[in-house]
């Protein structure tokens, strides 16, 4: 098939959820890229403008997912410790969904670092740059972070529908798909593109009006 | 061009990206990227590793919860009594309160596992206490940061959690393996601290009082019987290093939300002199309220999310070296060294260059699997070259250029990066002494280890 061909098997397969061989391998072929790189962009710019019109989603959104993800994988793991010693045993799955919670966690917890500016940087040689050496080198930044997202949601994606066509099932349950977790890893990315553009947008408005470009971030400041 | 020529370009223009600023995460991320296509890598490997580093083991999960261990004791209160505790008995000594910072970032670390929450509780606390009590605001600083390296190899330690993921080997036995070289990285700090402090007379002493050391034990007394509970339970085997942290995640939310309001009913003033305060007040910490848990919790996944995706694009990293055949090269040039002491002292400096210029986590997950096994090969024990290696690692906290510990210190002690060099180097040196004690006498490793 061509590469259009492919692309177009890609959207309509997915969208009528009618996954099967010729689908996977549309989606392990380049028009995989196609499709979800101009995807990963058009979904990072509509995250944005969601966050521009309802500033509560952009203030809460990642941090109520990655603190109920948190709170939940860490109540699951230690109440399956006191089911074990004042119980007869814990579920298999206690220890099968914690790991999948905490993959949740890291890809929003890491979009959420994209906003906040505090993923590890050598930044003293920036800090010392001209507003116009700033300003370039932050748009070299959302660059990079964007093609970063662009790999991972479609190469990700080939996973989902790798697990969503096998019926992969979260060992230690009887009916819980580990397509259903995985699904969230590109949607943390595409929200991880909305973050980017975000702060891109910022840069170029400080740099415009004269504010300084690059600030100081702290990790684990107030939050 | 030669397919060895385009990655050492590559290898150049990430360089030249990381000098720029570029987060550490893309750095790796785009060197996996394009050393994959010169060696026909597929990129979906990349996306299969993204997922399957956290869901392959349960192992890793320890993490992210000691972490939040580490911001809950912080929030309750515990931290501030383990360091009131550590003044308490070091007060009488020049120098005192740094020693106490150095102590309590010893104590802070058998709760939690991880050196930026070991610096950035200990120094946002005690950093302005050692500015007002005459100490060199950059010396205090420095001490902050030198003292979270400890926080990776007391235990439980998140680098010991992801060197025995990797590497196969018991965690427990990893843990236990790093108590003493833990306290002797202590013992040398302070001894560091001592020698400068007296030499430029800083810090105010306060008498050394057994009523006052017996208070402010009671005061902790949370605080150790957290460390207890971490220990007995890994050390019998009674939970998993993973479950270790569950459970101290659930006592330390427990402690907090049962503690708030008997202090509250004590009427306990917070900012009383230890004197002042009686013991039955003592027995009580801060706590928090249900309201304060997201608060609390978004702080830790914070930290998380920018340390797992890092573990994530480094597993990668390691897997292309593989594949480039780095592992033989490296193996090569480190076995070629000749027999024991010098392969030994050969991964020593490559951990030590490593950690210069990256991360803790990346330098482990990259260099462990080249050097343990050549390491093994030459009669080094895999636990105590485990413990050489992540002491290394630590020490690359505070080594410039890329010193994790100097960037949080400096972030919360408002004291520029490269001021803090001046007394971080020194106490580099008596951390270097102890890491090559440490390698030279394997007991100090193994001592405490069950019988094997």
């Amino acid at each position: 098939m061509s590469i259009w061909a492919d692309a177009a098997t890609i959207v309509t397969a997915t969208l009528r959820g009618d996954i099967d061989f010729q689908v996977v391998n549309a989606y392990r072929s380049e028009a995989a890229w196609l499709v979800f790189g101009p995807l990963t962009l058009l979904g990072g710019y509509l995250v944005y403008r969601l966050y521009r019109a309802v500033p509560w989603l952009e203030q809460n959104l990642e941090r109520t997912i990655v603190v109920w993800s948190y709170i939940v994988m860490a109540a699951i793991i230690f109440f399956g410790v006191i089911q074990r010693f004042l119980l007869s045993g814990q579920p298999a799955w206690s220890t099968t969904i914690p790991p999948l919670i905490f993959m949740i966690m890291a890809w929003y917890g890491c979009s959420f670092n994209v906003r906040l500016r505090t993923h590890l940087s050598f930044n003293e040689f920036r800090t010392n740059f001209s507003p116009t050496g700033q300003i370039a080198v932050l748009t070299l930044d959302a660059a990079l972070w964007l093609g970063f997202c662009i790999i991972v949601v479609t190469t990700v994606s080939r996973e989902v529908v790798r697990a969503y066509s096998n019926f992969q099932i979260v060992l230690g349950t009887d009916n819980i798909m580990q397509w259903w977790f995985l699904l969230t890893v590109p949607v943390a990315f595409m929200m991880m593109a909305g973050r980017v553009l975000e702060n891109l947008f910022e840069d170029w408005g400080n740099y415009r009006n004269g504010d300084p470009v690059v600030k100081q971030a702290i990790i684990g400041g107030d939050v | 061009m030669e397919d060895s020529t385009i990655i050492t370009l590559i290898s150049l223009g990430v360089t030249f990206l990381f000098m720029l600023g570029t987060p550490v995460l893309l750095v790796i991320f785009y060197w996996v990227v394009g050393c994959s296509f010169v060696i026909g890598l597929p990129l979906d490997n990349t996306g299969a590793e993204m997922l399957n580093v956290f869901n392959k083991g349960f192992a890793l999960l320890a993490m992210p919860l000691f972490i939040l261990t580490g911001d809950l004791i912080n929030k309750s209160g515990i931290a501030r009594r383990l360091s009131d505790f550590a003044y308490s008995c070091l007060g009488w000594l020049r120098g005192g309160l740094a020693m106490a910072a150095i102590g309590a970032c010893g104590l802070f670390a058998a709760i939690s596992g991880s050196n930026s929450a070991t610096t950035a509780t200990i120094g946002s606390m005690l950093h302005p206490e050692m500015v007002k009590g005459g100490y060199d605001e950059r010396f205090a600083a420095a001490t902050a940061a030198a003292g979270g390296t400890v926080g990776i190899i007391i235990p439980p330690s998140i680098i010991f959690i992801v060197y025995g993921f990797l590497m196969n080997l018991p965690i427990s036995e990893l843990f236990v393996a790093g108590i003493i070289p833990g306290i002797l990285m202590v013992l040398g700090m302070m001894v560091t601290c001592f020698i400068i402090c007296t030499i430029n007379g800083w810090g105010f002493l306060i008498k050394l009082s057994f009523m006052r050391v017996l208070k402010t034990a009671i005061g902790a007394w949370l605080g150790f019987f957290a460390i207890g509970l971490v220990l007995w339970g890994i050390y019998t085997g009674k939970f998993s290093p993973t479950e270790a942290a569950g459970v101290t995640v659930g006592f330390c939310i427990i402690v907090g939300l049962i503690s708030y309001p008997l202090n509250k009913m004590m009427g306990a003033a917070l900012d009383a002199p230890i004197e002042e305060k009686s013991i039955s007040s003592m027995f009580v910490v801060e706590g928090f309220t249900g309201f304060d848990i997201p608060s609390i919790v978004v702080r830790s996944a914070q930290i998380t999310g920018i340390l797992a995706p890092l573990i994530a694009v480094s597993v990668v990293m390691q897997q292309v070296l593989s594949a480039m055949g780095a592992q033989e090269t490296i193996g090569a040039f480190v076995t070629s060294m000749g027999g024991y002491y010098p392969v030994l002292f050969t991964s020593m400096a490559m951990v030590f260059v490593a950690g210069m210029i990256l991360e803790s986590l990346p330098v482990t997950i990259i260099l462990a699997p080249i050097l343990a096994p050549i390491a093994a090969s030459v009669g080094v024990d895999p636990i105590h070259f485990s413990v050489i290696f992540l002491v290394g690692a630590s020490i690359g906290f505070i080594t410039p250029p890329y010193g994790l510990n100097l960037y949080v210190a400096s972030g919360v002690t408002g004291v520029p990066y490269f001021r803090l060099l001046r007394y971080s180097s020194m106490y580099l040196i008596s951390l270097l002494a102890v890491w090559i004690l440490v390698a030279l006498t394997p007991e100090l490793a193994l001592w405490l280890l069950p019988a094997r």
